[in-house]
Order: C-alpha cells, then sequence, then structure tokens
C-alpha cells in the first residue's frame, strides 16, 4: 500500500475463520498451554498404568466399571483442563493481552466464540487420544483379570469418548468462569468452590430432591458419561451429556454478557 | 480524522472525561496533554472501544471505531497499560494479531524491522525492557498500515535513541497523510513532536490550539534587561508595539521588553552610552504555558511554589 493513500481497499478484514486462526495461534504460543495439556495427559495415563499393574480380581474393586477404573486419573487431569481454560481467558486479563485482543476485534463476542470453539477442540482432541492410550496400555496388564475388556465392548467407546467430553465441558465450564471473573486465582476459586466442593455440600441435606437434582449437576454428569455401565444412582449419560452442556452454555452466557457489557 | 462528541465518562459520582468535543485532522501530529490523571487514557480508550461513553460518541474515519469491519488498518493503537501476554515471543504475539485480519507473515517480520526487533523477534516477551515493550507496541499499532494512529505515552521508558526515533517516526506517519494523536503529560516532549495540542484538565477541553500559539498567549517571548539607567531606557525604547515593563520582583533597574528584539536594545543603549548590566532574550517555556494553563485542575499540587520564594 502507498504511504499517501491509506484508504484504499484492502484485502484485510476480520472474518470468524481468521479469528478462530488467531486463537489457535494464541493457544499454541504458550509455554503454558503445553504444561498444562501435557500434565494432564501424564495424569491421567500415569494412575491408568498404576491402576492396571496393582489390580487384582480378588481385591474387593470387581463392581467397579472398567473405563472409570482404569481412567481414575481423569479427576487429577481434569484440574489441569481447567487451569488451562481459566488460562485462555482469565489469562488475558491478568497480563493485560485482552486489550490487545478487543483493539483488534472491538465487536468482542468473536472473540470468546473463537476462544471457546478453538479450547473445545484441543481439550477433546487431547482428552480423547489420552483415554484411549491410557485405556488400551492399562489393558495390557488388566486381560487376566475380571476387568478385562476390548473397545469394542458394549459401551466401552461410549464411555471413553464421554469422560474426555466430561472434561471438555467442565473446563468450558471454567473457561467462562474466567472470562467473567477476569481473575485466574478468582476463577480457580470459584470452579472449586462452585463446581466442585458445592454438590458435596449440597449432598449432605437430607433431601431426596436435592439428591436427584445433584446427578445433573456438573460433575456428577460428568462421572456418569465415563461409565460404561449405568452407576447407581447416576443419570444416564445422554440426560448427563444435555446437562453438562447447559451448564457450560450458561458459563458462557454469562461471560458473553458480562464481555459485552462491561468496560475491558 | 477523529471526531468525538459530548464525550463523557463517568465512574459513580467521579466524572473522568467531561463532555469533551474534539477533531483530530489527519496529516499532523496532535499532541494530547493533561496532568496525570486529566482523562487522557480513558479518552483515548474510549475512542477505542474498550470503555463505553456514559454520553457522547466518537467516530475514527467517519465511523463507530468498533463497527469497522477492518480495525487494524483504520486504528493502529498503543495503549499505555502494556497489552502483551509475557510468555509469548514479539513474533507470535504480532502473528496472533495479524491472523485476525488475514494480515501475512511478511508484514509482521516488516514491521518488527521497522521497530528494530527483528533480533529480539522469538524472545519471549517477559524478558524484554520497557523501552523494547514500547516498539512491540508500535509495532502492533503499524501491522495494518492504518490511516489513523493513536499512541498513549509512547515515549515513555525509551532512551534518548528510541525517544529521537519515535518522534522522527510520528513527523513522517503524519507527512503521509495519516491522523496522528499522541497523548503525554510531558510539554516539552509535546514541543518537539506535535503541530497541533488538545490539553485536557480534570477531563475538560482547555486548549484546542498550536504549540505556537500556546507560548504567544501564555506572554511569548522578551527581553529581560538590567540598567542602572532604567527610566531613561524606558524612554528611549518607547514606540508603537513594545511595552517596557518592570520586573517587581527584582527591583527598579531591571526591565522586561517586550515587542522588540536583544540587538535593537543593545545598540540603543550602546548609542545613548547606557552600561547594560544585563541583556537576557528570554521565552516563557512551554511547560510554563501548560502549567498556567492546567493548573486550576490538577489534582495534587505543591501549595508553596519551591522556587522564587523571595518578595
Amino acid at each position: 500500500m502507498t504511504a499517501t493513500a491509506p484508504t484504499t481497499p484492502s484485502p484485510y478484514r476480520v472474518t470468524t475463520g481468521r479469528v478462530l486462526r488467531s486463537e489457535w495461534h494464541k493457544l499454541r504460543s504458550l509455554r503454558s498451554t503445553w504444561i498444562t495439556l501435557l500434565s494432564a495427559a501424564a495424569l491421567v495415563l500415569g494412575v491408568g498404568l498404576v491402576m492396571g499393574t496393582t489390580y487384582t480380581s480378588d481385591g474387593g474393586d470387581s463392581d467397579i466399571d472398567t473405563v472409570v477404573l482404569v481412567l481414575y486419573g481423569s479427576l487429577l487431569g481434569q484440574l489441569c483442563v481447567v487451569v488451562l481454560g481459566i488460562l485462555v481467558t482469565a489469562g488475558e486479563y491478568s497480563t493485560g493481552m485482552i486489550r490487545a485482543s478487543l483493539t483488534v476485534v472491538p465487536r468482542r463476542l468473536p472473540v470468546l466464540r473463537a476462544k471457546a470453539a478453538v479450547f473445545t477442540a484441543v481439550a477433546f482432541t487431547t482428552m480423547l487420544a489420552t483415554d484411549l492410550v491410557t485405556f488400551l496400555a492399562a489393558q495390557l496388564f488388566l486381560h487376566d483379570t475380571d476387568q478385562a475388556a476390548g473397545l469394542t465392548d458394549p459401551g466401552v467407546l461410549r464411555a471413553i469418548a464421554g469422560s474426555a467430553a466430561g472434561v471438555t465441558l467442565l473446563s468450558l465450564i471454567a473457561l467462562g468462569l474466567g472470562c467473567a471473573l477476569r481473575s485466574v486465582p478468582g476463577s480457580i476459586g470459584a470452579f472449586i468452590g462452585g463446581v466442585l466442593v458445592l454438590p458435596e455440600v449440597l449432598g449432605m441435606l437430607p433431601y431426596d430432591a436435592v439428591d436427584s437434582a445433584l446427578t445433573y449437576f456438573p460433575t456428577q454428569a460428568a462421572g456418569a458419561l465415563g461409565s460404561s455401565t449405568p452407576l447407581p444412582g447416576a443419570t444416564a449419560p445422554g440426560p448427563a451429556l444435555l446437562a453438562l452442556c447447559l451448564w457450560a452454555g450458561a458459563s458462557l452466557a454469562a461471560a458473553a454478557l458480562v464481555l459485552r457489557r462491561r468496560d475491558a | 480524522m477523529i471526531r468525538a462528541y459530548e464525550l463523557t465518562k463517568r465512574y459513580g459520582d467521579t466524572t473522568v472525561v467531561h463532555g469533551l468535543d474534539l477533531t483530530v485532522h489527519p496529516g499532523t501530529v496532535t499532541g494530547f496533554l493533561g496532568p496525570n490523571g486529566a482523562g487522557k487514557s480513558t479518552t483515548l480508550r474510549m475512542l477505542l472501544g474498550l470503555d463505553a461513553p456514559t454520553r457522547g460518541r466518537s467516530t475514527i474515519g467517519g465511523r463507530d471505531y468498533t463497527t469497522h469491519p477492518a480495525p487494524l488498518t483504520e486504528v493502529g493503537a498503543l495503549l499505555e497499560a502494556r497489552s502483551v501476554h509475557p510468555g509469548r515471543t514479539a513474533f507470535h504475539h504480532l502473528m496472533a494479531l495479524a491472523h485476525t485480519h488475514g494480515i501475512p507473515r511478511g508484514r509482521v517480520e516488516r514491521v518488527l524491522d521497522m521497530v528494530g526487533l527483528t533480533g529480539a523477534a522469538h524472545r519471549r516477551v517477559k524478558g524484554f525492557s520497557l523501552g523494547m515493550g514500547q516498539r512491540l507496541g508500535i509495532a502492533a499499532a503499524l501491522l495494518g498500515d492504518p490511516a489513523t494512529l493513536i499512541l498513549d505515552e509512547p515515549v515513555n521508558g525509551l532512551d534518548p535513541e528510541g525517544v529521537l526515533w519515535i518522534r522522527t517516526l510520528l513527523t513522517s506517519l503524519a507527512a503521509e497523510g495519516r491522523t496522528v494523536l499522541v497523548s503525554s503529560h510531558l510539554m516539552s516532549e509535546m514541543a518537539l513532536t506535535a503541530d497541533h495540542l488538545v490539553v485536557i484538565g480534570r477531563g475538560r477541553l482547555l486548549a484546542d490550539t498550536t504549540v505556537d500559539a500556546l507560548i504567544r498567549d501564555a506572554g511569548g517571548a522578551f527581553v529581560k534587561v538590567v540598567t542602572p539607567q532604567a527610566d531613561t531606557l524606558r524612554t528611549l525604547l518607547a514606540g508603537p508595539g513594545v511595552e517596557v515593563g518592570t520586573d517587581t520582583d527584582t527591583g527598579p533597574d531591571h526591565l522586561v521588553v517586550r515587542g522588540t528584539d536583544a540587538a535593537h536594545i543593545g545598540r540603543t543603549a550602546a548609542a545613548h552610552g547606557i552600561p547594560l548590566l544585563e541583556l537576557t532574550p528570554q521565552q516563557v517555556s512551554l511547560e510554563q504555558a501548560f502549567m498556567d494553563l492546567t493548573q486550576e485542575s490538577v489534582d495534587h499540587r505543591t501549595t508553596a511554589p519551591l522556587t522564587g520564594a523571595s518578595a
């Protein structure tokens, strides 16, 4: 472009695809992304291998679902992915990067949409691959026990995908919280308190209605998704997935509202 | 062209920007001046859509900034607070911003080169000095080859070479027909860079003028003369447009002469055998002009002058 005519038509324009590409570039160009994802994968795989190598048929754990047993490390791994979800949004506020992001895309909402989409794809792919590898690796040690199972057994693939989806959707709730609260420690606290601890506290209340409502809470729903056999007292995978999607949607809707309304 | 109409920002009971009307023209460097806390950054953030005005509106290039299909090509902005993730390298920071507009890698490399960061392009921003951070911010502002540049305190943290570089850059960008708005709380810096000045204090417009006019209005140039024959010289110098005053602070033999130059005063005195003990051309400093203009509006002011506490 010539210097004297900065107003000539330019091929540069903000599009949905380009904002997605920008968010993908942002995600992959930070060390924290790789550290949190590798930590999550290592925890799931490590715990899975421990479960596989130490399991004995007469140890009293025969009633545990195979996928739940093998992917027990997801409970730890999900915390890493949750932190990544928070870093994706709240991390931009704590560093000031958000001012650059919103100056470049001043309509704002495309940024949140792209962040959520890219994060969902990356988190789900990582967890699905990790869960598959972990399942197969653990089964190498479980083939002569009563927990022996194959990918083609009823419910197994669905539960492995469900486990990955559960972690992804829980982390998407965290991503929304990070955008709404704009603070990394604040969002981690809110997630631990509101999503992880609150249902446990509510569960102590002596009301049946509360107990049945709790089965649709994020962690319970995620648990139901990751089991190849129906868990006692848990909801079915279909409603569990729907409930989790609604929780994640609500969190992102709150985030969108705050993003639009509040000064950056 | 930047225009603001009745731009107002209120936080609770505090009005930070008060009905600001503003026009910033292309082709010149416009300095946006005010003491700390005058509302400069808030005004710039409203222009860029980061803060929503309580009242009023603004346009850049004729439209609300937030509705522009390619904001980076319309406005390049450097904000006062650092707007970079410290864990990312300079190159990846710029590339991530460039992707939103489909700006190619070549342009990113070119702006890195323009600001002198090519050698540091693949270092993480965490380790950057304040000056390098400013250079990276300016690189981001130049990415889309924008028609308008809005820079908040760009010389902050730059070494003398960097300051000179910014001045040259701003002047050449304006010469290319771009609109350049630069904020500062340092009048001396603006005097060297800006052609036009917009001065605000406590969120209100105090002056919309040129550097020359500001100095002229503040008292302009004068000559300080010390002579034992003050009354004789006063009579000799008297003429149309010449104004001779006495400096009341220092005594009756100190004169303040406006409207003529030191050479004329010296020759006149010599022709009449009047001894001159001092003959000093002086100019009201821009700082002084700026302080006169804004002293009503600064929040924190020393109650007694630090110097000249005589008489």
